[in-house]
């Protein structure tokens, strides 16, 4: 897998990233612009609509923000799977579990006389959850043999259906069968945030602090280096005396257990309740967002906060400029497609490159 | 039908895989096609079925000359091959596959070539079943498959690339009786092999092939010393072993059977003892990869017994194997050996002491830079290991080898090595054997073993059919073994 | 040369001319006053948000100086990550001085941005936060007294069906969707035992809930397939209590395949447009006049916090300018059961008929309603259970 071949960056692969992004942007770019003509919207009032939506003031820097950190979050668990070669697409299953075990916690703190206390819990009530889930993932990936893509997005539909049935059973608000979530938890149970900001310093610092924790094991940690050796060849590594199946169950609850809390943020520090839609399908979008970054830790937050701007600034496009709400899918639509575009053309180029070293190494 | 080839060069940069071959076949004739590893059987075959395009030579068929493109023009002409494994559709079914390439898909022609195919079968004394689907057929059966497929196309010369590889032997009965059956219809069929007896069996003549030149022709019935001594290169006999006095049994293994490769292991029976140079000999893919691989741990056998310094290894993992001092290089070394992306301080900080949390990256550079000093291997310690050729490759997991173990099994060591850095790798592992480590090694080339080993084992089908002392043996005996005769 | 020059100031005067124009109705817009609009689910759905996008249109028409901004589909599932606080401060950010929220679902999210943005007044359609006094000073609760359209909705039905069978296709379970449901069935059970003299026991009014205000595809039950599900299993009417149209295109396509079905939506004055031979009529907010007095309120600075719950204006319930809730006769509805409707809807405005009158008790046999005793607002809007006769669930299980 080309994606555990990336050594370390150095000046020359930051160009070529930057490069390369810049290329994905113009893909992008070229291709909205083309859609919104063809729907009638000025392109260029759209654009500046959606800078000033999500970058304008503070607060929408804020709201900003709040998606970067669940993206981040994610980002950074993926970078782990991704290292060892795995595709945790169970990562938004992941995301939700955490989102339940951390409301199952604060449901308990509920007429506690130390909220505080379950606050903190959730959060490693909902690492717990999301590890255990990306886990299950992994034992079926290692001992049933079942691939991790079809297993994880089995497993996000099995997440889906049980909150499903939980916010329409055992966690119904009072007489009352909507799909519209749980009842909102007490303000003493929401996550600290500065009220003229909207923003919760706790959760950008888990955010901040899970991308150097990634950075240092990636780098120095042993397990990093494990992970990385797998991922690039898994049959040598048993000659080093490795064992590649606990690396990957390793790698999985690393992702789920950082996935998991990021739904507890979603529920503690969002949306204060559990909802069908508590995944935001953050979990996807933090796919991209790896790739995109070409698995780069350090260039994880950045773009993670580019695809935050594009989900918060888009929604200026309905309400400014009346175009049809579902036109602002178009662009991350888009994106996805760029992005799978240009990394096919990386691996292309790469292959070339790797054939013209070869038959130069043999001449 | 008559084939002739003339000249046939085909050169991969600079290797000659083919280097001038001329090459006639007639008419309801079973031609063999015979050489060791490597001698250009296959390429030249390849050349004659379209398969791969020809450097330079002539093909004339008939008298006409031709030039095949694809496979597909060299079938037209009348020439087909059956490849080593079969290229079917494991899901189809027997008669879909044999319907491929015949149909013209416009209307439901099934019913046709299902009368077609049952008594082209039975002819042939084929025993198919034209619903079952072609992943519950044995290889022997897909090959059959695959023979009525050509024929039924309008194939007039067949060519069969070892198809008594992995065959039961009434299969092979039946093959042959098939092929003979063929020839007497007036159809050619050539015949790629490394087996003496089945050359004897079949063949009416036979042209025999070493590095990609032609080194004799014979018609049957054939001289079997003079086959082997245009088959193998006269070997040097400059025996420079070392000669260590064998200790006590390091590895023994009783009655192991293991499956794997193209041919398994059967009923293995072995000792070695410490100090002892084992050098494992056998045409590629006869069980010596296999033996390595239960010998380290690696893969587990079906049944038998593996023992370490007297200690039961059954069931113990690859590292158990390691912790009790058996070490195992591989000959693949980007596939098996070594991690393509990592580089070379990478690898030393993955051999370093497994109990540290962090990595210890300046420990592991200075390690680095020392082997790098020592083992001469021409890169830096950030270099990614797939950029280093394949003798630097070689040197760099010879100095991951522990200081002193006691059990050192090495896949062909020198493969894809130049002279001087081959010679330079066996200097280096007699540094192991003074030191009382044990090597077994398997290598492609008889006169290495020759050259090095105390002793040596020779591989056919799956069987260990000759232990001997160096001393006490010749290549020709050899050669002789690693072709099957005993 | 001369010429050229000429043409030059001429081009100059005229973008002058423009930017001036321009600056001014800049400057004219400056001093409007702004009101944002959170819609739950596209603007033309031909439901429930597309009434509340028209009556913003009808505000900006009828008060000088206003101007909507709006946003739709404002719902998790549509707009996964966005919430309510955030698209208000997006709106207060535009300048919006009031905020309108369309949906049940904002409940928690308005009151959140309420309290974080005390100088902006809210009016959450629906809520109660103003009873049970969750809320802050800047907040107002307004409802239509919707009771009375489903009346007549059921009304209608009971008077068309042969099958003797009405299904409702209820959205999601809490007080409000429950007393919509049994206003329903109150104005079924009516025309059926008091107009058409049968027995009530051969009436079946079946409540199937979905889960949500509308169809979100894995979450909810397909409102398609539960109408569908009706109309195969001899219910012959079906009456929508969601915000969007499928039971009148259900039913559209089953009057094509040859089915004798009838169809009540719900919601929008213009839902049955296009379902004229399936349609008996629908009852509708006109959310315009309530918008118009509170917006006055609060442009005017006379704004309190309130809890309104607005009927019908029995003068011409169907008057765009005075009455919140309306009814509008479909193409379907028979002429005999017309004239009974006319008398009907005659005698709830008169106050003859009040069919919130005990003895009615709840779906598991509990009292409601005593005998001779009329249920007040808060009894109405509080409700428990459905009404006995009703089939379905009466809360979540």
């Amino acid at each position: 897998m080309t994606m555990a071949q990336i050594t370390s960056p150095g000046p020359a692969q930051l160009l070529k990233f930057v490069r390369e992004f810049g290329l994905t942007l113009t893909v992008v770019v070229l291709f909205t612009t083309l859609v919104l003509l063809i729907a009638g919207a000025p392109p260029l009032d759209a654009y500046f609509y959606i800078l000033k939506g999500s970058l304008g003031s503070w607060v929408k820097i804020s709201h900003v923000l709040k998606t970067w950190v669940p993206l981040t979050l994610c980002g950074a668990g993926l970078l782990y799977t991704f290292r060892i070669g795995l595709w945790n697409i169970g990562i938004e299953g992941q995301v939700m579990m955490g989102a339940v075990f951390a409301t199952l916690t604060l449901r308990l703190g509920l007429n506690s006389q130390w909220p505080m206390w379950f606050l903190g819990l959730s959060f490693a009530a909902a690492a717990l959850g999301g590890g255990l889930w990306a886990l299950i993932a992994g034992f079926l990936k290692t001992k049933g043999g079942v691939n991790e893509i079809f297993a994880g997005l089995g497993m996000n539909f099995v997440a889906q259906g049980l909150i499903l049935w939980l916010i329409f059973g055992p966690w119904k608000r009072p007489g009352v069968a909507s799909m519209s979530g749980t009842e909102i938890f007490p303000q003493s149970l929401w996550l600290p945030y500065i009220s003229s900001l909207r923003l919760s310093p706790a959760a950008i610092a888990l955010a901040v602090t899970a991308v150097l924790i990634t950075a240092v094991m990636l780098r120095y940690s042993r397990i990093g280096l494990c992970l990385k050796a797998i991922g690039g060849n898994s049959q040598a590594c048993v000659l080093y005396g490795l064992t590649p199946t606990h690396f990957m169950l390793l790698a999985m609850m690393f992702a789920g257990g950082f996935a998991g809390i990021a739904g507890c943020l979603q529920v503690s520090g969002v949306y204060h309740r559990l909802l069908p839609a508590i995944s935001s399908n953050y979990g996807y979008l933090a796919l991209l967002v790896v790739m995109l970054s070409n698995y780069n830790v350090w260039v994880v937050p950045f773009v993670a906060f580019f695809f935050a701007c594009l989900n918060v600034g888009s929604i200026q496009l309905p309400m400014m400029l009346q175009l049809d709400s579902s036109l602002a899918g178009v662009i991350q639509g888009a994106l996805v497609l760029a992005t799978l575009a240009v990394s096919a053309w990386r691996g292309r180029r790469a292959k070339i490159f790797e054939a013209q070293t070869q038959e130069a190494v043999a001449k | 039908m008559r084939v002739e080839l003339e000249n046939i060069h085909k050169h991969y940069g600079s290797v000659r895989a083919n280097d001038g071959v001329d090459l006639s076949v007639q008419g309801g004739e079973i031609h063999g096609i015979l050489g060791e590893n490597g001698a250009g059987k296959s390429t030249l075959m390849k050349v004659l079925s379209g398969y791969i395009r020809k450097t330079a030579g002539t093909i004339t068929v008939d008298g006409r000359q031709v030039e095949f493109r694809s496979p597909g023009k060299a079938s037209e002409c009348g020439i087909g091959m059956l490849y080593q494994d079969p290229l079917d559709f494991l899901n189809l079914s027997v008669l879909d596959n044999f319907m491929l390439g015949q149909v013209s898909g416009l209307k439901n022609e099934r019913e046709y070539y299902r009368r077609k195919l049952l008594p082209l079968s039975t002819h042939f004394n084929f025993n198919l079943d034209p619903n079952s689907p072609v992943s519950r057929l044995t290889i022997g059966e897909r090959q059959q498959l695959e023979i009525l497929r050509l024929l039924s196309i309008g194939i007039k010369v067949l060519i069969l690339d070892e198809p008594t590889t992995g065959i039961s032997e009434i299969q092979k009965q039946t093959l042959f009786a098939a092929l003979k059956q063929l020839a007497r219809e007036g159809k050619s069929v050539l015949l790629i092999s490394h087996k003496l007896e089945d050359t004897q069996v079949l063949c009416n003549r036979v042209t025999v092939l070493r590095r990609g030149k032609v080194t004799g022709h014979m018609e049957a019935p054939f001289d079997t010393r003079q086959l082997l001594d245009q088959m193998f290169d006269q070997l040097p006999t400059p025996p420079s072993r070392l000669k260590a006095s064998p200790g006590d049994t390091i590895l023994s293994m009783s009655d192991v059977v293991s499956t794997g490769g193209r041919t398994g292991l059967q009923k293995c029976n072995i000792l070695v003892r410490k100090g002892e140079v084992v050098g494992l000999a056998g045409l590629e893919g006869s069980g010596q990869g296999v033996f390595l691989r239960v010998a380290s741990g690696m893969s587990r056998p079906k049944s038998g017994i593996v023992e370490v310094d007297g200690r039961s290894m059954i069931g113990k993992s690859h590292r158990e194997f390691k912790d009790a001092g058996v070490t195992f290089v591989p000959t693949s070394r980007l596939e098996e050996g070594l991690v393509p992306g990592l580089d070379i301080t990478e690898h030393f900080a993955l051999n370093a002491r497994k109990t540290r949390f962090f990595v210890r990256w300046s420990n592991a550079l200075s390690a680095a830079k020392e082997k790098i000093e020592m083992f001469r291997i021409s890169g830096r310690p950030r270099s990614p290991v797939q950029s280093l050729s394949g003798g630097n490759q070689q040197r760099l997991l010879l100095s991951f080898l522990p200081e002193a173990p006691r059990l050192l099994l090495l896949e062909n060591p020198t493969r894809g090595l130049d002279v001087e850095s081959a010679h330079w790798v066996w200097r280096h592992l007699q540094t192991y054997t003074a030191r009382n480590t044990s090597i077994v090694f398997s290598s492609a080339e008889l006169d290495e073993i020759v050259m090095v080993a105390d002793r040596i084992l020779v591989f056919f089908d799956g069987k260990i059919v000759k232990d001997v002392r160096a001393e006490d043996t010749d290549s020709r005996e050899l050669g002789r073994a690693i072709a099957g005769e005993i | 040369m001369q010429k050229n020059l000429k043409q030059a100031l001429i081009a100059i005067c005229v973008a002058a001319c423009i930017v001036a124009f321009a600056t001014g109705v800049a400057s004219a817009a400056k001093e409007q006053f702004k009101f944002g609009l959170l819609l739950v689910g596209p603007y033309n759905d031909h439901g429930w948000s597309q009434a509340h996008y028209e009556a913003g249109h009808y505000v900006e028409k009828n008060v000088s100086g206003t101007q909507m901004i709006y946003i739709d589909k404002v719902n998790p599932a549509d707009r996964p990550g966005v919430t309510i606080p955030q698209l208000v401060d997006d709106l207060v950010e535009k300048g919006a001085k009031l905020i309108i929220a369309n949906s049940d679902d904002m409940k928690d999210g308005t009151r959140e941005a309420a309290a974080m943005h005390p100088d902006v007044k809210f009016l959450h359609i629906s809520g109660d936060d103003v009873l049970t006094g969750k809320s802050g000073k800047n907040l107002t609760n307004l409802m239509g007294r919707m009771e009375y359209g489903k009346m007549m909705a059921g009304f209608a039905a009971a008077m068309t069906t042969k099958t003797g069978k009405i299904g409702y296709l209820g959205p999601l379970v809490n007080e409000e969707t429950r007393r919509l449901a049994a206003s329903c069935y109150l104005g079924a059970r009516y025309a059926w035992e008091k107009v058409l003299k049968k027995d009530v026991k051969d009436l079946k009014f079946q409540v199937t809930w979905i889960g949500f205000w509308f169809n979100i595809p894995g979450v909810t039950a397909d409102p398609t397939q539960v109408a569908q599900n009706f109309y195969d299993t001899g219910y012959d009417v079906v009456i929508s209590g969601i915000d969007t149209t499928e039971a009148v295109v259900v039913a559209g396509q089953k009057r094509n395949e040859g089915k004798k079905v009838w169809a009540v939506p719900y919601d929008y004055v213009g839902a049955c447009d296009g379902a004229s031979a399936v349609c008996l009529g629908v009852p509708y907010f006109n959310w315009g006049p309530s918008y118009t007095e509170l917006i006055k309120e609060a442009m005017g600075g006379s704004w309190s916090p309130k809890w309104l719950w607005y009927g019908p204006d029995w003068k011409n319930i169907n008057d765009p300018d005075t009455s919140t809730i309306g009814f509008v006769y479909g193409a379907a509805l028979g002429d005999d059961a017309k004239s009974a409707l006319n008398t009907f809807i005659a005698d709830l405005g008169t106050g003859k008929l009040n069919l919130f009158k005990g003895p009615l008790s709840y779906q598991d046999g509990t009292e409601f309603l005593k005998t001779g005793v009329s249920a007040t607002d808060k009894q109405i809007w509080y409700m428990e259970q459905l009404l006995k006769g009703m089939d379905g669930q009466s809360s979540a299980k």
